[in-house]
């Protein structure tokens, strides 16, 4: 571009040299033949001509008028524009309420699907975790035994690694905070491709419980505590009372996908811990990830895994039940794999905002045709004074490429405001969350994309003014031209019906699936109840009966309060993620040939637990606190693992021991009591998993979970909560104090925030098409005034002529909704894994949607209906 | 264009390349050469000129370079490219064999019809 205008400049220095140089020798050879020297010169002059219209038509000659060009044809498509301000202040904001719209998308998108992890070749990290489908168990992350199995032993990784998200209470007495620190083995930042900017990695030597005293620090984290100290190495952070020594600190803005951790420590393990025995010890807390070797790929490293897998589990006694269970260790993209649960619903929502800028395009390419269509007479007039086509072209193209270029600046506005609001509200529980964010590509993006869809938009237009073109000779009222352009506007209108209506027909089966979501009953009584997250350090509190001791003087507080019905605690609650599943053995159940084990949830419960969730007994009793403190080991199960295990039979007495095989006769456990299924992962859960709940000593947790059921509005509680585990020991932080209301509602956002969205666009979508019919079903009108005029002075009566109308938009409505429901099936279709308890064509969701859109276009159609049966003979005749 | 008094359209860049095709010249040169080679009978409006020779250089038809004219001055001359030979070759055929068919049709007499 420069070099271009450069050389313009060169190019008029020279031509004018050369212009000169021709008066000059003109005029010398004037003198030459006796003519005074100022007469020649004037001569030469006059001869030559005006020296600047030489000049322009030279430009021209050397094509070089692209630019004067351009810059002309701006500025008339500016002051066509100032014109008529309503359809530009119409058009514009259309344009960037759309493309706002799917900018904010894209910029969600672009973050978490497209953008690649922040890492060195990102597309070589992969992540490997053990599956039992036929168990019912899909995923289960990796043991420490695979991690020492496979590390140096798999040929396509370069590199393998293990990590663990957990959380300490990090800090000096009374000063602590609960912080999320990742415990990761000594080659994490290596595979990832990152190291320490300060200090050193982990060592082989920190990987074992006497020796993983150390810590490394985030950037974020070393700024903040340590005043980003440059001798931190060497410095204590205690973590849960223990003085764990500072090895590095982490490079600026790193970050493990959606990791909150501002601290790393030693993924430690015991010997006992990576033996064979411990091999499908996976849980949902413990992850591999790899890099893959250079050239290798996804196929070999699971084909290699496979073949390990298949060797190790020769020596396996229960390497048969493992097989039965569907047992694999799969190899998935780290990328993919950590954004696969929102990629469906992104994508779709992404080309719900397609169609969006589609239907507003459409609006916008009918106006300009109807504007074209009143300036054909203009057009031909100047065709007539010699403008070529293309010159009519490039101008209504400038004029609409500015309108695009316009509404892409009031886009990126829009779409700025519509990030900020996706970061606010509810970014941070999207995976990669933190990565959405306005920036200059998205801008550059934006701005390119607007500019050619401006260009798109020229098409139908220049399309119209070549059949014009070619139709003018005729100068007759009503051009093949109009009626052409006329059939392409309807075209158009059809199109935004049925995109219209696909948008309202997505939306409603999204927001279906909630509303139904939403019903399902969660098996407990989540009114009235107040949960909160404690940890409570186990090197702090070290023994059984301290930590006993603690859970009895909080419930007994906390049952002191006013209101309060019972209190209890449990390992984890419904609804809040990361429940985890385990085996149980069954004394005298022997599984059919073909039966896989299965996963059950498996809890650790304290106090009243049941009473406090509302859970319902079916069968027995609940457990209490003395079951926790005596020494029969006792459990409850729910209806399904009753159904599922004795069905027909009561469960009560019946016995069973923790895991996977039967150990000794005084560890079975015998269940007291069976209470019924409740939804535990989320509200959409449909299978009968089955649950154990054993009393707290027997399957617990530093971090548990209290609940507390009162007769008071269950927030009233919070500082009473707050004060009782202030009072009995100030350094165990209690964090997440949530009515379990506020739980469940929280573990449908995935679901509510997609609807909510969907049914903005459809509100739009619903509104751009009302304007489209409205804006095509006037201009019909005003062109057909002299005819109606004509008509009504014949006798017609209103009413025919408004229904002659309404027909028309009747029969653009009846084709679009017959398209568009061909584009909701699609849709429905695309949709289906997102749906609960909606099929994918829902008639009843249809049948809403169409009658809809139908209202609201013939609505929009009513006023020119009308207007056109108002018409009065003397008027419409008088009119030009 | 239409400045081209006393010329049909079309013909000046014929004769702008038929002159160039004989010497490089520049512009003014070209101007002189016509003048000489139609026998002073063919003027050619001097505005016109440069539009054409800029038109003509666009096409690839001549080619243009900065030298030193007679009186030692800087000046742009214009040389035929092989393209612009080829041209002229075209447009002398076509135009002889339009201006014969036009002079024998302006010849004809009354008896030969």
């Amino acid at each position: 571009m420069w070099k271009r205008v450069w050389s313009r400049r060169k190019f008029e220095e020279k031509m004018q040299e050369e212009l000169r140089f021709h008066i000059e020798e003109y005029t010398a050879d004037l003198i030459r033949s006796g003519i005074p020297a100022e007469e020649a010169a004037r001569r030469a002059r006059v001869e030559f001509g005006s020296a600047a219209s030489v000049q322009e038509e030279c430009r021209q000659a050397r094509g070089l008028l692209f630019f004067d060009e351009l810059k002309r044809q701006i500025r008339h498509a500016s002051r066509l524009l100032r014109k008529s301000p309503g359809f530009t202040m119409t058009a514009i904001l259309t344009l960037g309420v759309c493309i706002g719209a799917n900018l904010t998308l894209f910029a969600v998108v672009d973050a978490i699907l497209l953008r690649p992890l922040p890492f060195p070749e990102p597309e070589r990290l992969v992540t490997i975790f053990n599956t039992y489908p036929k168990a019912n168990v899909e995923r289960d992350g990796s043991s420490i035994t695979n991690y020492y199995e496979r590390r140096g032993r798999i040929a396509a990784f370069a590199s393998l690694s293990m990590y663990r998200q957990g959380s300490g209470i990090v800090g000096e007495p009374g000063y602590t905070e609960r912080e999320i620190i990742n415990r990761v083995t000594p080659e994490f930042f290596g595979t990832l491709g990152t190291r320490p900017v300060l200090g050193r990695v982990f060592t082989e030597e920190e990987t074992t419980p006497a020796t993983d005293k150390a810590v490394i620090l985030t950037d974020g984290y070393w700024r903040e505590r340590f005043n980003a100290d440059p001798n931190i190495a060497g410095r204590r952070v205690r973590i849960d009372g223990i003085a764990n020594t500072v090895v590095g600190v982490l490079p600026a803005g790193f970050r493990f996908l959606s990791s909150e951790a501002r601290l790393y420590a030693p993924f430690s393990s015991s010997p006992e811990e990576r033996t064979s025995g411990n091999r499908h010890s996976g849980g949902n807390a413990k992850h591999l990830i790899a890099r893959m070797a250079p050239g290798a790929t996804i196929e070999q490293a699971q084909s290699q895994i496979d073949a390990q897998n298949a060797a190790l589990d020769r020596d396996n006694p229960r390497a048969a039940m493992m097989a039965e269970a569907g047992f694999r260790s799969l190899v998935v993209s780290l990328h993919g794999d950590h954004t696969a649960g929102v990629r469906t619903i992104l994508l779709c929502l992404q080309a719900g905002a397609l169609g969006l800028l589609i239907i507003g395009g459409v609006n916008l390419m009918n106006l300009l045709l109807i504007r074209a269509s009143s300036r054909a007479k203009e057009i031909a007039v100047r065709q007539a004074l010699g403008a070529t086509w293309w010159h009519v072209i490039a101008e209504s193209g400038t004029e609409i490429v500015a309108l695009a270029f316009a509404g892409g600046i009031l886009g990126i506005a829009i779409g700025a405001f519509g990030v900020q609001a996706v970061i606010r509200f509810g970014a941070d529980r999207l995976p990669l969350g933190s990565q959405i964010g306005m920036n200059a590509q998205l801008v550059v993006a934006t701005i390119a994309g607007s500019s050619l869809l401006g260009v798109l938009m020229t098409i139908p237009i220049a399309w119209f003014h070549l059949r014009n073109h070619a139709a003018i000779q005729t100068e007759s009222r009503s051009t093949t031209a109009g009626r052409a352009a006329q059939r392409l506007r309807h075209a158009f209108i059809t199109g935004q019906i049925a995109l219209a209506l696909v948008l309202l027909t997505g939306a409603g089966l999204l927001g279906l699936s909630l509303e139904k979501a939403m019903a399902v009953p969660p098996g407990f009584r989540a009114d009235h109840v107040l949960t909160g997250q404690l940890s409570v350090s186990w090197n702090v509190y070290r023994n059984w009966p301290s930590r006993l001791g603690f859970n009895e003087r909080l419930l007994n507080e906390l049952r002191g309060q006013p209101g309060v019905v019972s209190a209890g605690i449990a390992s984890n609650v419904p609804l809040s993620g990361n429940s985890g599943k385990s085996a149980a053995t069954v004394i005298g159940y022997a599984r059919r040939p073909g039966e896989s084990p299965r996963g059950l949830y498996s809890y650790g419960v304290d106090g009243d637990y049941f009473a406090a969730m509302g859970f319902a007994l079916r069968e027995g009793r609940f457990l209490n606190a003395a079951d926790t403190r005596g020494k029969v080991p006792v459990c409850v199960v729910d209806e399904d693992f009753a159904r599922y295990y004795w069905a027909g039979k009561t469960a009560i007495g019946q016995q069973l021991f923790q895991g996977a095989s039967a150990g000794r006769e005084q560890d079975a456990f015998t269940v007291v009591g069976v209470v019924g299924a409740v939804k535990q992962s989320e509200l959409t859960d449909e299978a009968p998993h089955g649950a154990v709940y054993y009393p707290y000593v027997m399957r617990s947790d530093p971090s548990v979970i209290v609940a507390i059921r009162s007769q008071q509005p269950p927030e009233s509680l919070v500082p009473a909560l707050q004060r009782a585990v202030r009072q009995i020991d100030p350094e165990v932080p209690i964090t997440g104090i949530r009515t379990m209301e506020a739980r469940i509602d929280q573990s449908l956002v995935t679901r509510r925030s997609p609807a909510l969205l969907a049914g903005l666009f459809s509100v739009v979508a619903l509104l751009l098409t009302a304007l489209g019919t409205y804006g095509v079903l006037s201009y019909a009108v005003a062109q057909r005034r002299r005819e109606i005029g004509v008509r009504v002075a014949l006798g017609a009566r209103p009413e025919s002529i408004r229904a002659q109308f309404l027909s028309i938009a009747l029969r653009l409505l009846a084709a679009g909704t017959v398209l568009g429901l061909f584009g909701a099936w699609l849709t429905g279709q695309a949709m289906r894994t997102i749906l609960f308890h909606v099929p994918p064509f829902h008639l009843a969701t249809l049948l809403a949607a169409a009658l809809t859109i139908g209202a609201v276009s013939l609505a929009a159609c009513l006023i020119p209906s009308s207007r056109a049966a108002r018409i009065s003979p003397m008027e419409a005749l008088a009119d030009d | 264009m239409g400045k081209n008094a006393g010329l049909l359209p079309g013909t000046l860049d014929m004769l702008i390349l038929k002159a160039v095709s004989l010497k490089p010249l520049h512009g003014y040169g070209v101007l002189l050469r016509i003048r000489q080679i139609s026998g002073d009978a063919l003027d050619i409006p001097q505005g016109s000129l440069y539009p054409a020779l800029y038109r003509l250089e666009h096409q690839d038809l001549i080619a243009a370079d900065w030298g030193t004219s007679d009186n030692n001055r800087k000046a742009k001359f214009y040389k035929l490219t092989t393209a612009g030979r080829r041209r002229l070759r075209d447009e002398t055929a076509g135009w002889n064999r339009l201006a014969a068919a036009i002079s024998s049709a302006l010849n004809t007499t009354p008896e030969e019809v």
